[in-house]
Protein backbone atom coordinates (compact mmCIF):
# COMPACT_ATOMS: atom_id res chain seq x y z
CA UNK A 1 0.00 0.00 0.00
CA UNK A 2 1.78 3.02 -1.08
CA UNK A 3 2.11 6.00 1.54
CA UNK A 4 -1.06 8.77 1.50
CA UNK A 5 -0.55 12.41 3.07
CA UNK A 6 -2.01 15.41 2.25
CA UNK A 7 -0.99 19.59 2.89
CA UNK A 8 -2.29 22.39 4.47
CA UNK A 9 -1.62 25.75 2.75
CA UNK A 10 -2.06 29.05 4.91
CA UNK A 11 -2.88 31.57 2.24
CA UNK A 12 -1.71 34.85 4.31
CA UNK A 13 2.13 33.29 3.87
CA UNK A 14 1.56 31.08 0.54
CA UNK A 15 3.30 34.21 -2.06
CA UNK A 16 3.00 31.72 -5.34
CA UNK A 17 6.54 31.17 -5.71
CA UNK A 18 6.48 28.09 -6.91
CA UNK A 19 9.57 26.49 -5.01
CA UNK A 20 7.39 23.55 -3.64
CA UNK A 21 6.07 22.33 -6.95
CA UNK A 22 9.77 22.37 -8.74
CA UNK A 23 10.75 20.31 -5.62
CA UNK A 24 7.55 17.86 -5.31
CA UNK A 25 9.10 14.57 -6.14
CA UNK A 26 5.95 13.15 -7.62
CA UNK A 27 4.77 16.32 -9.20
CA UNK A 28 1.03 16.83 -7.71
CA UNK A 29 1.52 20.64 -6.80
CA UNK A 30 0.11 23.45 -8.84
CA UNK A 31 -0.93 27.21 -8.69
CA UNK A 32 -4.55 27.36 -7.68
CA UNK A 33 -5.59 29.66 -10.00
CA UNK A 34 -9.29 29.68 -9.41
CA UNK A 35 -8.37 30.88 -6.27
CA UNK A 36 -7.35 34.58 -4.72
CA UNK A 37 -5.00 34.54 -1.37
CA UNK A 38 -5.81 38.05 0.74
CA UNK A 39 -1.94 38.98 -0.15
CA UNK A 40 -3.25 38.38 -3.95
CA UNK A 41 -1.76 34.98 -4.86
CA UNK A 42 -2.46 32.11 -6.66
CA UNK A 43 -1.74 29.52 -3.89
CA UNK A 44 -0.08 26.28 -4.18
CA UNK A 45 -2.37 23.54 -3.96
CA UNK A 46 -2.47 19.34 -4.58
CA UNK A 47 -4.21 18.91 -8.01
CA UNK A 48 -4.48 15.63 -7.80
CA UNK A 49 -3.59 12.51 -6.09
CA UNK A 50 -0.36 10.80 -5.14
CA UNK A 51 1.21 12.61 -2.48
CA UNK A 52 2.77 10.72 -0.14
CA UNK A 53 3.28 12.99 2.78
CA UNK A 54 7.15 13.00 2.24
CA UNK A 55 7.39 16.33 3.61
CA UNK A 56 9.87 18.02 0.63
CA UNK A 57 7.57 20.85 -0.12
CA UNK A 58 7.37 21.86 3.52
CA UNK A 59 10.90 21.86 3.77
CA UNK A 60 11.78 23.88 1.06
CA UNK A 61 8.63 26.53 1.33
CA UNK A 62 10.48 29.73 2.09
CA UNK A 63 7.77 31.20 4.14
CA UNK A 64 6.75 27.77 6.20
CA UNK A 65 3.44 27.88 4.86
CA UNK A 66 2.66 24.65 4.19
CA UNK A 67 1.86 22.05 6.77
CA UNK A 68 2.09 18.27 5.98
CA UNK A 69 0.07 15.14 7.09
CA UNK A 70 0.50 11.79 6.81
CA UNK A 71 -1.28 8.91 7.11
CA UNK A 72 -1.05 6.29 10.09
CA UNK A 73 0.49 2.94 8.49
CA UNK A 74 -1.44 0.08 9.48
CA UNK A 75 0.08 -2.02 12.07
CA UNK A 76 2.34 -4.37 11.44
CA UNK A 77 0.90 -7.93 10.69
CA UNK A 78 3.44 -9.68 12.52
CA UNK A 79 2.10 -8.30 15.88
CA UNK A 80 -0.73 -9.73 15.64
CA UNK B 1 -11.68 38.54 9.81
CA UNK B 2 -8.12 39.11 11.87
CA UNK B 3 -7.29 42.94 13.14
CA UNK B 4 -3.97 44.15 12.30
CA UNK B 5 -1.95 47.27 13.21
CA UNK B 6 -1.33 49.35 9.98
CA UNK B 7 -0.04 52.33 9.26
CA UNK B 8 -2.00 54.51 7.40
CA UNK B 9 0.60 55.35 4.48
CA UNK B 10 0.54 51.73 4.15
CA UNK B 11 -3.13 50.75 4.66
CA UNK B 12 -3.96 53.39 1.63
CA UNK B 13 -1.38 51.39 -0.39
CA UNK B 14 -2.63 47.79 0.29
CA UNK B 15 -6.41 48.95 0.19
CA UNK B 16 -5.61 49.93 -3.03
CA UNK B 17 -4.24 46.65 -4.02
CA UNK B 18 -6.89 45.12 -2.60
CA UNK B 19 -9.43 46.96 -4.85
CA UNK B 20 -7.78 45.91 -8.15
CA UNK B 21 -5.28 48.51 -8.66
CA UNK B 22 -3.38 47.27 -11.57
CA UNK B 23 -0.57 50.66 -12.04
CA UNK B 24 0.75 53.14 -9.94
CA UNK B 25 3.00 55.93 -10.82
CA UNK B 26 3.70 58.58 -7.91
CA UNK B 27 6.80 60.44 -6.49
CA UNK B 28 7.60 60.68 -3.11
CA UNK B 29 6.72 63.22 -0.33
CA UNK B 30 6.74 63.09 2.84
CA UNK B 31 4.19 62.57 4.51
CA UNK B 32 2.73 60.28 1.90
CA UNK B 33 6.55 58.08 0.83
CA UNK B 34 5.33 55.12 2.75
CA UNK B 35 2.42 54.62 0.50
CA UNK B 36 4.90 54.62 -2.64
CA UNK B 37 7.26 52.63 -1.18
CA UNK B 38 5.09 49.84 0.09
CA UNK B 39 3.89 49.77 -3.13
CA UNK B 40 7.56 49.33 -4.89
CA UNK B 41 7.86 45.97 -3.16
CA UNK B 42 3.90 44.99 -3.23
CA UNK B 43 2.83 45.64 -6.90
CA UNK B 44 5.92 43.95 -8.69
CA UNK B 45 5.47 40.69 -6.71
CA UNK B 46 2.05 40.56 -8.34
CA UNK B 47 3.02 41.48 -11.53
CA UNK B 48 1.34 44.48 -11.82
CA UNK B 49 2.95 48.12 -12.64
CA UNK B 50 4.72 50.26 -10.34
CA UNK B 51 6.51 53.16 -11.41
CA UNK B 52 8.27 55.93 -9.80
CA UNK B 53 7.82 58.52 -12.35
CA UNK B 54 10.84 62.28 -12.75
CA UNK B 55 8.53 64.29 -11.27
CA UNK B 56 4.68 64.32 -10.08
CA UNK B 57 3.70 66.23 -13.41
CA UNK B 58 5.51 63.11 -14.92
CA UNK B 59 3.16 60.91 -12.07
CA UNK B 60 -0.19 62.54 -13.09
CA UNK B 61 0.31 62.16 -17.19
CA UNK B 62 1.38 58.44 -16.46
CA UNK B 63 -2.05 58.10 -14.60
CA UNK B 64 -3.73 59.69 -17.49
CA UNK B 65 -2.00 57.30 -19.86
CA UNK B 66 -2.42 54.32 -17.67
CA UNK B 67 -6.35 55.76 -16.96
CA UNK B 68 -7.24 56.10 -20.84
CA UNK B 69 -5.76 52.11 -21.73
CA UNK B 70 -8.69 50.85 -18.85
CA UNK B 71 -6.44 50.16 -16.08
CA UNK B 72 -7.47 51.08 -12.24
CA UNK B 73 -4.83 53.41 -11.67
CA UNK B 74 -3.60 55.69 -9.03
CA UNK B 75 -1.33 58.44 -7.34
CA UNK B 76 -0.39 59.61 -3.86
CA UNK B 77 0.55 62.62 -3.10
CA UNK B 78 0.88 65.54 -0.42
CA UNK B 79 0.29 69.30 -0.58
CA UNK B 80 2.87 70.89 -2.99
CA UNK B 81 3.00 67.78 -5.51
CA UNK B 82 -0.59 67.93 -6.05
CA UNK B 83 -0.12 71.43 -6.64
CA UNK B 84 2.29 70.03 -9.35
CA UNK B 85 -1.04 67.73 -10.73
CA UNK B 86 -3.15 70.28 -11.17
CA UNK B 87 -3.06 70.34 -15.15
CA UNK B 88 -2.99 66.01 -15.36
CA UNK B 89 -5.95 66.44 -13.39
CA UNK B 90 -7.36 68.79 -15.46
CA UNK B 91 -7.37 66.66 -18.21
CA UNK B 92 -8.12 63.62 -16.91
CA UNK B 93 -11.22 65.55 -15.62
CA UNK B 94 -11.99 66.44 -19.26
CA UNK B 95 -11.13 63.35 -20.66
CA UNK B 96 -13.81 61.49 -18.52
CA UNK B 97 -11.48 58.56 -17.50
CA UNK B 98 -11.33 57.22 -13.60
CA UNK B 99 -8.68 57.71 -11.48
CA UNK B 100 -7.71 57.72 -7.58
CA UNK B 101 -5.67 60.57 -6.16
CA UNK B 102 -4.67 60.60 -2.28
CA UNK B 103 -3.77 63.69 -1.09
CA UNK B 104 -1.89 63.02 2.17
CA UNK B 105 -2.24 66.94 3.32
CA UNK B 106 0.78 68.81 4.77
CA UNK B 107 1.59 72.63 6.19
CA UNK B 108 1.57 75.25 3.45
CA UNK B 109 1.29 77.29 1.42
CA UNK B 110 4.30 77.06 -0.38
CA UNK B 111 7.03 74.51 0.78
CA UNK B 112 5.73 74.44 4.33
CA UNK B 113 6.40 71.63 6.05
CA UNK B 114 5.43 68.09 7.22
CA UNK B 115 2.88 68.92 10.06
CA UNK B 116 -0.39 67.31 9.29
CA UNK B 117 -2.69 70.37 8.07
CA UNK B 118 -6.12 70.35 5.78
CA UNK B 119 -5.04 73.15 4.19
CA UNK B 120 -5.93 71.57 0.46
CA UNK B 121 -9.69 71.87 1.11
CA UNK B 122 -10.73 74.67 -1.70
CA UNK B 123 -7.32 72.93 -3.91
CA UNK B 124 -9.60 70.07 -3.56
CA UNK B 125 -12.53 70.65 -3.27
CA UNK B 126 -13.21 73.98 -5.40
CA UNK B 127 -11.32 72.75 -8.10
CA UNK B 128 -7.33 73.57 -8.39
CA UNK B 129 -7.03 72.57 -12.17
CA UNK B 130 -8.49 74.87 -15.42
CA UNK B 131 -12.41 74.26 -16.15
CA UNK B 132 -15.10 73.35 -15.49
CA UNK B 133 -15.28 70.19 -13.87
CA UNK B 134 -15.77 68.99 -9.91
CA UNK B 135 -14.13 65.99 -8.32
CA UNK B 136 -15.44 63.92 -5.72
CA UNK B 137 -13.40 64.35 -2.35
CA UNK B 138 -14.14 62.53 0.75
CA UNK B 139 -12.12 62.73 3.65
CA UNK B 140 -11.62 59.80 6.20
CA UNK B 141 -10.85 60.15 9.81
CA UNK B 142 -9.39 56.88 10.90
CA UNK B 143 -7.04 54.72 9.48
CA UNK B 144 -9.98 51.92 9.18
CA UNK B 145 -12.42 54.39 7.38
CA UNK B 146 -9.21 55.44 5.17
CA UNK B 147 -9.13 51.86 4.18
CA UNK B 148 -12.60 51.60 3.14
CA UNK B 149 -12.89 55.04 1.04
CA UNK B 150 -10.15 53.96 -0.86
CA UNK B 151 -11.13 50.54 -1.51
CA UNK B 152 -14.57 51.73 -2.63
CA UNK B 153 -13.45 54.89 -4.12
CA UNK B 154 -11.61 52.82 -7.49
CA UNK B 155 -15.70 51.81 -7.63
CA UNK B 156 -16.80 55.28 -7.13
CA UNK B 157 -14.27 56.54 -9.59
CA UNK B 158 -14.98 53.86 -12.37
CA UNK B 159 -18.76 54.27 -12.00
CA UNK B 160 -18.52 57.93 -12.99
CA UNK B 161 -15.75 57.94 -15.00
CA UNK B 162 -14.02 60.88 -12.74
CA UNK B 163 -11.73 61.77 -10.50
CA UNK B 164 -11.97 59.99 -7.45
CA UNK B 165 -10.04 62.04 -4.42
CA UNK B 166 -9.25 60.82 -0.53
CA UNK B 167 -8.01 63.41 1.17
CA UNK B 168 -6.65 62.79 4.77
CA UNK B 169 -3.73 64.78 6.68
CA UNK B 170 -0.09 63.79 7.58
CA UNK B 171 -1.51 62.52 11.04
CA UNK B 172 -3.65 59.59 9.46
CA UNK B 173 -0.88 59.01 7.27
CA UNK B 174 1.82 58.61 9.23
CA UNK B 175 -0.30 57.01 12.33
CA UNK B 176 -0.57 53.34 13.59
CA UNK B 177 -4.07 52.23 14.12
CA UNK B 178 -5.55 48.56 14.71
CA UNK B 179 -7.77 47.54 11.23
CA UNK B 180 -9.61 45.03 9.27
CA UNK B 181 -7.96 44.50 5.57
CA UNK B 182 -11.09 43.96 2.87
CA UNK B 183 -10.88 41.10 1.08
CA UNK B 184 -8.53 40.88 -2.34
CA UNK B 185 -10.56 41.56 -5.56
CA UNK B 186 -9.06 39.74 -8.86
CA UNK B 187 -8.14 42.49 -11.34
CA UNK B 188 -9.54 43.44 -14.34
CA UNK B 189 -9.32 41.33 -17.16
CA UNK B 190 -11.74 42.89 -19.73
CA UNK B 191 -11.49 46.74 -20.40
CA UNK B 192 -14.05 48.71 -20.23
CA UNK B 193 -15.71 49.20 -23.58
CA UNK B 194 -14.81 53.29 -23.41
CA UNK B 195 -10.95 52.42 -22.98
CA UNK B 196 -8.29 52.94 -25.80
CA UNK B 197 -7.61 49.25 -25.47
CA UNK B 198 -6.32 48.14 -28.76
CA UNK B 199 -9.59 47.56 -30.98
CA UNK B 200 -8.22 45.42 -33.50
CA UNK B 201 -10.61 46.10 -35.79
CA UNK B 202 -13.06 44.33 -33.38
CA UNK B 203 -14.86 47.55 -32.70
CA UNK B 204 -15.74 50.77 -33.52
CA UNK B 205 -11.96 53.01 -32.30
CA UNK B 206 -12.72 54.94 -28.88
CA UNK B 207 -11.17 58.72 -28.74
CA UNK B 208 -10.02 59.48 -25.39
CA UNK B 209 -9.15 63.44 -25.64
CA UNK B 210 -9.85 66.50 -23.73
CA UNK B 211 -9.95 68.69 -26.28
CA UNK B 212 -13.00 70.43 -28.75
CA UNK B 213 -12.06 72.82 -30.83
CA UNK B 214 -15.53 73.83 -31.49
CA UNK B 215 -17.19 75.76 -28.59
CA UNK B 216 -20.27 74.24 -29.24
CA UNK B 217 -18.50 70.43 -29.21
CA UNK B 218 -17.13 71.62 -25.68
CA UNK B 219 -20.36 72.57 -24.36
CA UNK B 220 -22.13 69.38 -24.76
CA UNK B 221 -18.92 68.18 -23.05
CA UNK B 222 -19.47 70.17 -19.94
CA UNK B 223 -23.16 69.68 -20.13
CA UNK B 224 -22.40 66.03 -19.77
CA UNK B 225 -20.21 66.27 -17.44
CA UNK B 226 -22.10 68.97 -14.82
CA UNK B 227 -24.89 66.08 -15.72
CA UNK B 228 -22.75 63.54 -14.24
CA UNK B 229 -21.86 65.83 -11.24
CA UNK B 230 -25.61 66.15 -10.38
CA UNK B 231 -26.00 62.48 -10.35
CA UNK B 232 -22.87 62.08 -7.97
CA UNK B 233 -24.24 64.88 -5.70
CA UNK B 234 -27.53 62.81 -5.65
CA UNK B 235 -25.75 59.83 -4.85
CA UNK B 236 -22.51 60.17 -2.98
CA UNK B 237 -23.16 62.34 0.05
CA UNK B 238 -21.76 61.12 3.11
CA UNK B 239 -21.55 62.19 6.39
CA UNK B 240 -21.48 61.21 10.22
CA UNK B 241 -23.12 62.40 13.30
CA UNK B 242 -22.66 61.84 16.67
CA UNK B 243 -25.19 63.31 19.60
CA UNK B 244 -26.87 64.86 17.24
CA UNK B 245 -30.35 63.62 18.31
CA UNK B 246 -31.03 65.85 20.92
CA UNK B 247 -28.07 68.38 20.29
CA UNK B 248 -28.99 72.24 20.24
CA UNK B 249 -26.14 73.59 18.38
CA UNK B 250 -23.38 71.38 16.77
CA UNK B 251 -19.48 71.28 16.24
CA UNK B 252 -18.94 70.92 12.06
CA UNK B 253 -15.21 69.65 11.42
CA UNK B 254 -14.12 66.50 9.01
CA UNK B 255 -10.96 64.43 9.04
CA UNK B 256 -8.57 64.70 12.07
CA UNK B 257 -10.13 68.22 12.71
CA UNK B 258 -13.63 66.65 13.36
CA UNK B 259 -11.58 63.57 14.91
CA UNK B 260 -10.35 66.25 17.83
CA UNK B 261 -13.71 67.98 18.06
CA UNK B 262 -15.19 64.51 18.91
CA UNK B 263 -13.29 64.30 22.11
CA UNK B 264 -14.29 67.51 22.90
CA UNK B 265 -18.09 66.60 21.98
CA UNK B 266 -17.69 64.05 24.29
CA UNK B 267 -16.18 66.29 27.50
CA UNK B 268 -18.61 68.76 26.90
CA UNK B 269 -21.83 65.80 26.95
CA UNK B 270 -20.31 64.64 30.34
CA UNK B 271 -20.53 68.69 31.39
CA UNK B 272 -24.25 68.28 30.37
CA UNK B 273 -23.35 70.79 27.27
CA UNK B 274 -26.76 69.75 24.59
CA UNK B 275 -23.44 69.78 21.70
CA UNK B 276 -23.46 67.36 18.90
CA UNK B 277 -20.91 66.76 15.96
CA UNK B 278 -21.25 66.77 12.42
CA UNK B 279 -18.89 65.54 9.99
CA UNK B 280 -18.73 65.63 6.81
CA UNK B 281 -17.17 63.05 4.55
CA UNK B 282 -17.64 63.88 1.46
CA UNK B 283 -16.30 67.37 1.17
CA UNK B 284 -17.61 67.65 -2.87
CA UNK B 285 -20.43 66.76 -2.65
CA UNK B 286 -21.17 68.59 0.14
CA UNK B 287 -24.01 67.34 2.77
CA UNK B 288 -25.53 70.86 1.61
CA UNK B 289 -28.93 69.82 2.40
CA UNK B 290 -28.11 67.93 5.43
CA UNK B 291 -27.07 71.13 7.58
CA UNK B 292 -29.66 73.47 5.85
CA UNK B 293 -31.75 71.04 7.16
CA UNK B 294 -30.14 71.34 10.81
CA UNK B 295 -30.82 75.10 10.33
CA UNK B 296 -34.69 74.61 11.31
CA UNK B 297 -33.06 72.25 14.20
CA UNK B 298 -29.96 74.26 15.90
CA UNK B 299 -29.22 77.46 17.42
CA UNK B 300 -24.99 77.59 15.67
CA UNK B 301 -22.51 75.84 14.02
CA UNK B 302 -19.29 76.11 15.13
CA UNK B 303 -17.19 74.58 12.39
CA UNK B 304 -13.59 73.19 13.48
CA UNK B 305 -10.37 72.82 10.56
CA UNK B 306 -6.91 73.00 10.41
CA UNK B 307 -6.63 75.31 8.20
CA UNK B 308 -8.27 79.09 8.06
CA UNK B 309 -11.56 78.54 7.79
CA UNK B 310 -12.38 76.55 3.91
CA UNK B 311 -15.16 75.03 4.90
CA UNK B 312 -16.84 77.46 7.15
CA UNK B 313 -17.14 79.42 3.74
CA UNK B 314 -19.34 76.21 2.29
CA UNK B 315 -21.09 76.07 5.92
CA UNK B 316 -22.42 79.60 5.81
CA UNK B 317 -23.21 79.07 2.16
CA UNK B 318 -25.16 75.57 3.28
CA UNK B 319 -26.87 77.09 6.16
CA UNK B 320 -27.80 80.24 3.76
CA UNK B 321 -26.85 82.11 7.07
CA UNK B 322 -29.90 81.35 8.59
CA UNK B 323 -28.34 80.65 12.16
CA UNK B 324 -24.95 81.99 13.41
CA UNK B 325 -21.61 80.28 13.06
CA UNK B 326 -18.46 80.20 14.71
CA UNK B 327 -15.02 79.50 13.74
CA UNK B 328 -12.00 77.79 15.67
CA UNK B 329 -8.72 76.27 13.92
CA UNK B 330 -5.49 75.92 13.95
CA UNK B 331 -2.85 76.67 10.96
CA UNK B 332 0.14 75.53 9.49
CA UNK B 333 0.66 72.21 11.13
CA UNK B 334 -1.02 72.98 14.58
CA UNK B 335 -3.18 70.45 15.64
CA UNK B 336 -5.67 71.78 17.98
CA UNK B 337 -6.26 70.35 21.16
CA UNK B 338 -9.53 69.16 22.58
CA UNK B 339 -9.48 71.28 25.51
CA UNK B 340 -9.07 74.43 23.05
CA UNK B 341 -11.90 73.14 21.66
CA UNK B 342 -13.87 72.18 24.63
CA UNK B 343 -13.25 75.24 26.28
CA UNK B 344 -14.92 77.35 22.78
CA UNK B 345 -17.89 75.13 23.43
CA UNK B 346 -18.06 76.22 26.80
CA UNK B 347 -17.91 79.62 25.98
CA UNK B 348 -20.30 79.45 23.12
CA UNK B 349 -22.78 77.40 25.75
CA UNK B 350 -22.59 80.37 28.25
CA UNK B 351 -22.17 83.43 26.28
CA UNK B 352 -24.50 82.45 23.12
CA UNK B 353 -23.49 83.49 19.68
CA UNK B 354 -22.26 86.51 18.32
CA UNK B 355 -23.35 87.84 15.10
CA UNK B 356 -21.83 91.06 14.41
CA UNK B 357 -19.00 90.46 11.64
CA UNK B 358 -17.05 87.79 9.80
CA UNK B 359 -16.72 84.82 11.97
CA UNK B 360 -13.03 84.46 10.42
CA UNK B 361 -12.11 87.86 11.86
CA UNK B 362 -13.25 87.08 15.36
CA UNK B 363 -11.30 83.73 15.17
CA UNK B 364 -8.40 85.53 13.87
CA UNK B 365 -8.53 88.26 16.73
CA UNK B 366 -8.48 85.45 19.88
CA UNK B 367 -5.97 83.14 17.63
CA UNK B 368 -3.20 86.03 17.91
CA UNK B 369 -3.26 85.88 21.55
CA UNK B 370 -3.44 82.14 21.69
CA UNK B 371 -0.46 81.93 19.57
CA UNK B 372 1.54 84.59 21.27
CA UNK B 373 0.97 83.06 24.40
CA UNK B 374 2.06 79.46 23.31
CA UNK B 375 5.16 81.00 22.03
Amino acid sequence: MPLTGTIVVDENLCKACELCILNCPVQVIALDKSHITPRGFHPAALYKEGCTGCGTCAVVCPEAAITVYREKRPEKESKA
Amino acid sequence: MSRELWKGNEAIAEAAVRAGLQAYFGYPITPQTEALEYLSARLPELGRVFLQAESELGAINMVYGAACAGARTMTTTSSPGTSLMMEGLSYIAGTEVPMVLVDVVRGGPGLGNIAPAQGDYNQMVHGGGHGDYHPIVLAPASIQETIDTVYEMFDIADKYRTIGVVMVDGSIGQMMEPVTLPPMKEVRKIWPDWSASAAQGKRERNVLTSIYLDPKEEEITNLRLMKTWQQIEKNEVRYKEYFMDDAKFAVVGFGSAGRVALSAVRAARAEGIPVGLFRPISLNPFPRQKILEYTSKLSGFFVVEMNSGMMLDDVILASQSRIPVEYYGRMGGVMPFPDEILREIRLLHTNGWKTEGHPRDRWLAKLETIVKEEM
